[in-house]
């Protein structure tokens, strides 16, 4: 339940959110029109038709009258402008309906992260010192020493291509992504990709921490009381083992958040990830101010959420 | 039994009937082999830049608009110029250009209209062609051989967009009129039009009745049919009505982009796919049979997996849209399948890759190439004479250049960089195999291998090294740029025993800039092809006119050359050809650049796809192409 105390925490959060994300945004502002190049030049743009482009998109105006303009738009109006590169492309509709794509696999990769993770390291715990339990932990350990483009690859080349070629065209990942949103087969291998890395690690520390909490007096009363094992495992085991990897949940968010640049692009998904490199290198300013703003917003909003969900898990936090 | 007379002659018409179905069977037959979803569905590796023709630059957003667009006349697949909304193509004999070659008059289709029905008359060319002008994107001076043009130029920048930038003593009137002035620029030639103000109507541009268009020019251009033909881009008839309506961005919503092409765009969800279907009773041929047209949009990074959704049948083609080069490694993997190997289609591209050396001491660069001239003499390549002058020296500069181009190996460097399938080696002159201008299989003596040779004419130029000291090679980095550097970095210190360091500048928009502003002593440089007709590469790249619009890298120039270029711009293509011709020669003896590679296109087909392809420039209209039975 939220208390008067957790509501103006929460409040000076957002708050302080609003702040970051205004910093962020102007800083990226400021710093990319330092960039050498534009995205006008090339062999029939230069010289006079050259100052016509960037005129017409104001970009021949003193800095800071730029960035004036800019911000009024983006703050008060929630405005980001129109691409550069594209010309007519609003940027807030498309970095908000990318946001959503990239929401879309990162919480199907953070389900897979918490959910694999947990479950891998319950397993191994309570097996500990059985091959399934060196099974699972070399599992782990191998999946967090793997970037998560490179098991990406592997996944898309055996399930996309191999996979394709054993059963005749019979089986296999489809590679086309059609349409906003994923359907779950989809969304499975990528969101995997993205998780797998994560879920090892969320796998390792689960398991030593369930290791650590089934030897606690309170589980040995438990069981002394007659409780079945999965009781005692779940209800009293688990939760407090989860309290340790509650914690490293929010760099976990952060990394998947950043994962996704390398994972949208191998799958070809249309999310905010693939916009954020491709926009820098176009010098599409705008749409990269707009991709860092959303991204500014989205690892602080997911901080959040994972300090709030800290009251949840563990009674004794309040804020 | 014996018939009777009715009963002969009903026989006599079901035989004859029979025949007739007979007949239109094989017809009905065809149409069976047609499968029943006629879908095409293919990777588009960019979003559009634009499809406004006025204002259109690349060809990514060309190859969509070509099918959305339509000009008066139309390059063929095999780049001949034909009738399109004109009813013919204007010749000297057929009365359609004056004997003084500066009026050029074009009838037109009666049939022809919009997407929406609106009827295309001569006021509609009228209008697209001033607004092109006066627009001044990328490609209105495809437009500029016609009086007044220059003139419409004028009144663009009279229009308030480069007011005096709102200083500390600008008064808030006028800080408003900038930044007004930046936004509504379109919405402003807009209202000029409307208006008629004949500031921003071509002088030289005439409609005598609905149905006819006169164009007189300054003087006489043979490349103007060329130009004004070139797919997609200015010399494209737009609908003034539908512009009006959003001057900026009219062309962004399925229902406002409006064109006189076999398809037009039924949805679009930017940076994510596009739908086109075809025009219902579309009035030109052959009528389009595909029934959809489904892009999924995304960025060449994604090449690879797109390669592989189309090897599962996700997709029915991979290399349209202005996205032939494909990632070699999935090529070479292709090859080697006995049966991919089958859709594999390659195909030469119009663009040539090469080195430019800086030629002109007045650039900023200066560096030891800077002599630009010399008297002509025999040179012996690979013990064969050649037969073609190659100007000595007047210095060390030219011999010190040939040394360079000859100790460069151009078919190994396709096989290294390339091999042999994304590109192949530039041997036959600037203009690529294939296109009006070509010189001929290895007829450009800068494209020969001679390492002896060069080490020769080195040590002549320069005995002791100081000249090539500290000498570095420019480019922009990516693929497969920083391979041909690296190459070259070899063969210079194999072959001449230079080391030759390497400058690679990651943005590509700053490079390019620099290089035409003549920074670089030695850099990476090309060219693509606008239009089959030799004026595209030798107005826009060296002489006085473009070393005036600054895009002259090698700021080579001579008076032979200007006068030559002027004389074979005036005159009718065929005449015009050896007169081009020549300016290939003047700029290979004086070995103005090391050619390198000339571009091939990758394409991949499934076996279904009837009339897919691509030519040299374009790929194949849409209309053209059915999908059978599979």
């Amino acid at each position: 339940m939220l208390t008067r105390g957790t509501l103006a925490y929460i409040g000076q959060r957002l708050v302080l959110i609003a702040f970051t994300v205004v910093a962020v945004s102007s800083l990226v502002f400021i710093g990319i029109h330092q960039l050498p190049g534009n995205a006008f030049i090339s062999e029939r743009v230069r010289g006079d038709r050259l100052e016509l482009v960037l005129h017409e998109y104001g970009l021949d105006r003193p800095l800071l009258e730029q960035y004036q303009e800019w911000a009024t738009n983006a703050f008060l109006h929630g405005d980001l402008g129109q691409s550069f590169v594209n010309r007519g492309l609003d940027i807030t509709p498309l970095v908000l309906r990318e946001l959503t794509v990239s929401a879309e696999v990162g919480g199907t990769a953070l389900l897979i992260t918490i959910g694999l993770g947990m479950l891998l390291g319950v397993v191994a715990a309570i097996k500990q010192n059985t091959w399934i339990d060196y099974l699972l932990t070399t599992t782990s350990v191998i999946g967090y020493s793997m970037p998560s483009f490179v098991l990406a690859s592997f996944l898309l080349l055996f399930f996309a291509v191999f996979l394709a070629s054993a059963t005749g065209g019979a089986f296999y990942y489809p590679l086309h992504w059609s349409g906003t949103y994923g359907d779950p087969i989809q969304l499975s291998i990528p969101a995997f990709a993205l998780g797998f890395p994560y879920a090892s690690i969320v796998a390792r520390l689960t398991r030593a921490s369930m290791l650590e909490v089934i030897r606690q007096d309170y589980i040995r009363t438990a069981r002394a009381k007659g409780l079945r094992e999965r009781v005692v495992i779940i209800r009293h085991g688990l939760r407090n083992a989860l309290i340790p990897v509650t914690t490293i949940l929010g760099p976990l968010v952060i990394g998947i958040i950043t994962g996704s640049v390398v994972i949208e692009s191998i799958f070809t998904i249309p999310g905010l990830g693939k916009e954020f490199v491709g926009s820098i290198l176009r010098h599409d300013y705008n749409i990269t101010i707009g991709v860092f703003t959303m991204y500014a917003l989205m690892v602080g909003v997911a901080n959040l959420v994972v300090d709030i969900s800290y009251t949840a898990i563990d009674p004794r936090i309040r804020y | 039994m014996r018939l009777s007379a009715f009963k002969l002659r009903a026989l006599s018409l079901a035989s004859m009937a029979g025949v007739l179905l007979v007949a239109c069977g094989s017809s009905s037959g065809q149409s069976q082999n047609l499968a029943s979803d006629q879908t095409l569905k293919f990777p588009y590796f960019q979003e559009f830049g634009t499809l406004d023709p006025g204002i259109l630059d690349a060809e990514v957003d060309s190859e969509i608009a070509q099918n959305i667009f339509n000009g008066l006349t139309r390059f063929d697949n095999n780049l001949t110029i034909q009738p399109d909304i004109a009813t013919d193509v204007p010749t000297a004999s057929n009365g359609g250009v004056s004997a003084d070659g500066l009026t050029y008059t074009f009838h037109l289709r009666k049939d022809v209209t919009f997407s929406n029905g609106d009827k295309v008359t001569s006021k509609d060319v009228l209008y697209s062609w001033n607004r092109a002008a006066a627009l001044q994107g990328p490609y209105a001076s495809n437009l500029g051989a016609i009086t007044g043009f220059s003139a419409v130029a004028k009144a663009t920048k009279a229009l308030g967009l480069k007011p005096k930038k709102p200083g500390a003593t600008a008064t808030a009137a006028e800080q408003q009129a900038f930044v007004d002035a930046s936004k509504n620029f379109q919405t402003q030639v807009e209202t000029k039009l409307a208006a008629n103000d004949p500031k921003f109507a071509m002088s030289g541009l005439t409609a005598p009745d609905d149905y006819t268009v006169v164009a007189k020019l300054d003087s006489p251009a043979g490349w103007f049919l060329s130009a004004i033909t070139l797919e997609s881009t200015t010399g494209m008839v737009v609908d003034q009505k539908v512009i009006q309506t959003n001057a900026r961005d009219w062309w962004t919503k399925p229902e406002t982009l409006i064109g006189t092409g076999a398809f037009k765009m039924t949805a679009h969800t930017a940076k994510q796919s596009a739908d086109f279907a075809p025009v219902a009773n579309w009035w030109g041929s052959p009528k389009p049979v595909l029934t959809k047209i489904h892009m999924d949009i995304h960025d060449p990074s994604s090449q690879s997996t797109d390669i592989a959704a189309w090897e599962q049948g996700q997709y029915d083609l991979v290399g349209y849209g202005g996205n032939s080069q494909l990632p070699k490694a999935d090529i070479l993997r292709i090859q080697k399948d006995p049966t991919e190997k089958n859709y594999l289609t390659l195909q030469p591209k119009v663009r040539t890759t090469w080195v430019t050396f800086n030629v002109n001491s007045s650039h900023a660069a200066k560096g030891p190439f800077t002599d630009q001239s010399g008297t002509a003499s025999t040179l012996t390549i690979n013990g064969d004479a050649q037969g073609i002058n190659l100007a000595a020296t007047s210095g060390n500069a030219h011999d010190l250049r040939l040394a360079f181009a000859l100790a460069v190996d151009k078919d190994k460097l396709a096989n290294v960089v390339c091999a042999n399938v994304t590109c192949s080696p530039a041997k036959g002159g600037l203009i690529t195999k294939g296109l009006l201008g070509y010189w001929g299989d290895d007829k450009d003596p800068l494209g020969k291998f001679d390492a002896s040779q060069a080490k020769t004419l080195l040590q002549k130029a320069d005995p002791n090294g100081t000249l090539v000291k500290g000498l570095k090679y420019s480019y922009n980095t990516g693929a497969p740029n920083d391979d041909v550097a690296t190459f070259l970095q070899d063969q210079w210190q194999t072959n001449l025993g230079v080391k030759v360091d390497l400058d690679p500048h990651p943005d590509a928009s700053a490079f390019i800039s620099d290089r035409l502003g003549g920074k670089y002593v030695m850099s990476r440089d090309g060219w693509q092809a606008d239009y089959n007709n030799p004026q595209d590469w030798y107005d826009n790249l060296w002489g006085a006119q473009a070393e005036t619009s600054t895009s002259n890298s090698s700021g080579y120039d001579s008076k032979t050359y200007d006068a030559t270029l002027a004389k074979a711009d005036a005159l009718p293509l065929d005449q015009a050809l050896p007169e081009y011709q020549k300016l290939q020669q003047e700029l290979s003896d004086n070995v103005v650049y090391i050619p390198l590679y000339y571009s091939v296109g990758q394409f991949l087909f499934k076996p279904y796809l009837k009339g897919a392809g691509s030519n040299n420039f374009f790929d194949h209209y849409w209309n053209e192409i059915s999908i059978l039975q599979h």
